[in-house]
């Protein structure tokens, strides 16, 4: 630990950590609840989490949220990474500004008002709201976020690896997969994971893009609490932070190791080279 | 000054006489270029490039023979690498034709030319082992059945010493196990042409040199034509047959090494290739194949020349270091003799520099070879010294 580390640090670590942590974790707690009564604490169990089991809307919605995740964020993860390319690879091209320009608005657009927008396309196209709609209208939004990932890994790769394949004979489409994919792949996979992510816990786009028969958990979870906050809830929600903590520690320990193998690696090399 | 980086020019100038012929070929006489019944391998027609406003490439035109070594030398943003990838198929040229082996390349996309290029970055892929990244241009194919792959690989793999690092991935090499990859890789597919741009900028002196020496080993052997990227002078006098010196997109001069070495056309090579001094003046006299040249600071220099002038032009009289002769005496009967002051002394074992400041404030650079073990009297800072040169040392530039 720094040896710097001093009490003024200290301190604003603890309240910056508590400020983000205590809600979370007052939750964790109260799903452990014995009392249906979720501010009184009256012992341990976990009723609630087996209660969760017998809960069919609550298990729906859940399956819904994984589907509407595995779809759209593969097919935003494949459009974001095309459009990273054109953006990094073209050049210089007339209307690139606004074209990039274009393609991150979204990062930045109030989430209502493309929830708005994509329910007046679905309903002036005549589209049954449903499953379908709700992916389109993930797909649209985690886009950008996944061009975005791809894009910072694209701009430092060296250019001339691409140029060698095809100097080597790679048709462009061979290039692409055998060289460019392979390579950008760590950050494909990261722009996958954010897309599936924001995906997950999306609450207004999906209220808008939505129709009779498709509830996202973040939706069940937001119209039961209107009708009153249950220890349920509390346990759902508590699952839910247990895969997204154990999702962020995998990704950052596969990084760390992968790193620290590289370095390694490196050192070995130079050390046998004299 | 260009004498730091040369390192020796004596030597250099000694090697480079025999380097251009005996390097290119094992046969005496190597000149394709001078028999005008061979086609070349390649032949650039008016290439010119333009970067919106900017001309990279001006109007060039080229012709590079088969088996040659060639180089194009230049100081960076030259033009040189430039024309390397037009040729190569990455930059498309504004205006003009290249063609290769007869067929008019121009407009081929970089996956279907005969040609493969070694990147000054290397431009390994870094997810495949050596193995991998030698056999890419093998696989791309897809006519070599997989034995034969294999086959090629171990070739080339043999003829770099990279064997042993067969499985290993590139960030696991060092710097010069990674550049004899990179040519592997250029090789592998036993292209006709084997373009290197910059292939040794990365390394330092002494295993650059080694490099060179393996660039024109590999070059020999396999007889292909090795199209070299430079700007290191040195690097170019050793591997090439032919150099073509570029100066601001414009091809300057195109010779062998020991041509561009004595007979450079222009101040601009002579001061970029070796170290040089350059007297300006005026033609006072023409006489048989002589001239004797008014320098600005008084001195009368008479000197052999083939170069058609007019009395009174302006000329420039360019003089090699390790030409001009530095005693403590007058010589009795040279035809070009100055005095001066020496100055500075660079002492650099197998020769020294001297840096001789003459009456009109002139300053001027002999060498000479350390020869004998022990002199009787050394020249030494302060001395009073005389400079003479033969009347066959000096050229005469117009330009």
């Amino acid at each position: 630990m720094n040896k710097n580390f001093s009490w003024f640090n200290l301190t604003s670590i603890t309240f910056g950590f508590a400020f983000l942590y205590i809600p979370i974790l007052l939750l964790v707690i109260f799903s452990f609840n014995e009392s249906k009564l979720v501010t009184v604490w009256a012992g341990w169990s976990t009723k609630w989490y087996s209660a969760l089991l017998e809960n069919q809307a609550l298990k729906d919605a859940a399956w819904v949220t994984i589907r509407v995740g595995l779809m759209s964020a593969t097919v935003s993860t494949v459009l974001g990474t095309l459009a990273a390319i054109t953006l990094v690879r073209m050049g210089r091209f007339p209307g690139r500004t606004l074209f990039s320009g274009m393609i991150f608005a979204p990062l930045v657009m109030p989430e209502v008002i493309i929830g708005l927008s994509l329910l007046l396309l679905f309903v002036a196209m005549g589209l049954d709201r449903g499953f379908w709609t709700i992916t389109l209208a993930h797909i649209t939004f985690t886009m950008c976020y996944a061009a975005v990932v791809v894009q910072a890994r694209l701009q430092d790769f060296d250019k001339s690896v691409e140029e060698a394949a095809m100097d080597l004979g790679a048709t462009p489409i061979n290039t692409f997969f055998q060289v460019t994919l392979p390579i950008i792949a760590p950050s494909v996979i990261s722009a996958w994971l954010l897309s599936f992510t924001l995906s997950l816990d999306d609450l207004v786009i999906s209220s808008f893009a939505t129709g009779p028969g498709a509830t996202t958990l973040p939706m069940k979870i937001y119209s039961q609490v209107r009708l009153g906050v249950t220890p349920e809830i509390n346990a759902i929600s508590t699952i839910l932070i247990g895969i997204v903590t154990i999702g962020l520690l995998l990704a950052a320990f596969v990084t760390k190791r992968q790193t620290e193998r590289a370095e390694r690696e490196r050192r070995k090399a130079f050390g046998a080279a004299g | 000054m260009a004498v730091a980086t040369a390192g020796n020019p004596q030597a250099n100038h000694a090697s480079s006489q025999r380097a251009g012929p005996r390097t290119a070929a094992p046969q005496s006489g190597f000149a394709p270029w001078k028999n005008p019944s061979l086609a070349p391998i390649v032949r650039f027609e008016g290439i010119t490039k333009q970067f919106d406003d900017f001309v990279a490439v001006n109007d060039v035109t080229l012709d590079i023979y088969e088996k040659e070594f060639f180089a194009l030398l230049g100081p960076s943003g030259c033009g040189k690498s430039t024309l390397l990838r037009m040729l190569a198929g990455f930059e498309r040229p504004t205006q003009g034709k290249t063609i290769v082996a007869g067929q008019d390349i121009t407009d081929l996309p970089p996956y279907q030319r005969p040609v493969n290029m070694m990147f000054q970055s290397y431009a390994l892929f870094p997810h495949m082992t050596v193995e991998g990244n030698i056999g890419f241009g093998l696989r791309q194919e897809g006519m070599l059945p997989k034995n034969k792959i294999a086959e090629r690989v171990d070739e080339a793999m043999g003829m770099l010493e990279l064997r042993q690092f067969a499985k290993r991935k590139p960030n696991q090499l060092s710097g010069g196990q990674q550049q004899r990859v990179a040519l592997a890789r250029a090789i592998a597919k036993k292209p006709r042409i084997v373009l290197l741009d910059e292939p040794l900028g990365a390394l330092d002196k002494k295993p650059r040199q080694q490099a060179q020496f393996e660039l024109m080993r590999i070059q020999e052997t396999t007889g292909t034509t090795f199209i070299i990227v430079t700007h290191d002078q040195e690097e170019a006098m050793t591997v090439a047959s032919r150099i073509a010196v570029m100066e601001k997109g414009v091809l300057v001069q195109v010779a062998t090494p020991g041509d561009i070495y004595e007979n450079p056309k222009t101040r601009y090579i002579a001061g970029f290739i070796g170290d040089v001094n350059i007297f300006a003046g005026t033609v006072a006299a023409i006489g048989d194949g002589c001239i004797e040249i008014n320098a600005k600071d008084g001195y009368q220099f008479k000197t052999r020349s083939s170069e058609p002038v007019t009395i009174g032009q302006q000329v420039w009289l360019a003089l090699r270091p390790e030409k001009i002769r530095i005693a403590h005496e007058q010589p009795a009967s040279a035809v070009n003799a100055i005095p001066g002051k020496v100055e500075d002394i660079g002492y650099l074992g197998s020769i020294s520099h001297y840096h001789v400041r003459t009456a009109p404030g002139e300053r001027i650079t002999a060498l000479r070879a350390n020869a004998a073990h022990t002199v009787e009297r050394p020249i030494s800072w302060e001395d009073s010294v005389w400079l003479d040169w033969p009347i066959d040392a000096g050229v005469v530039l117009t330009g």
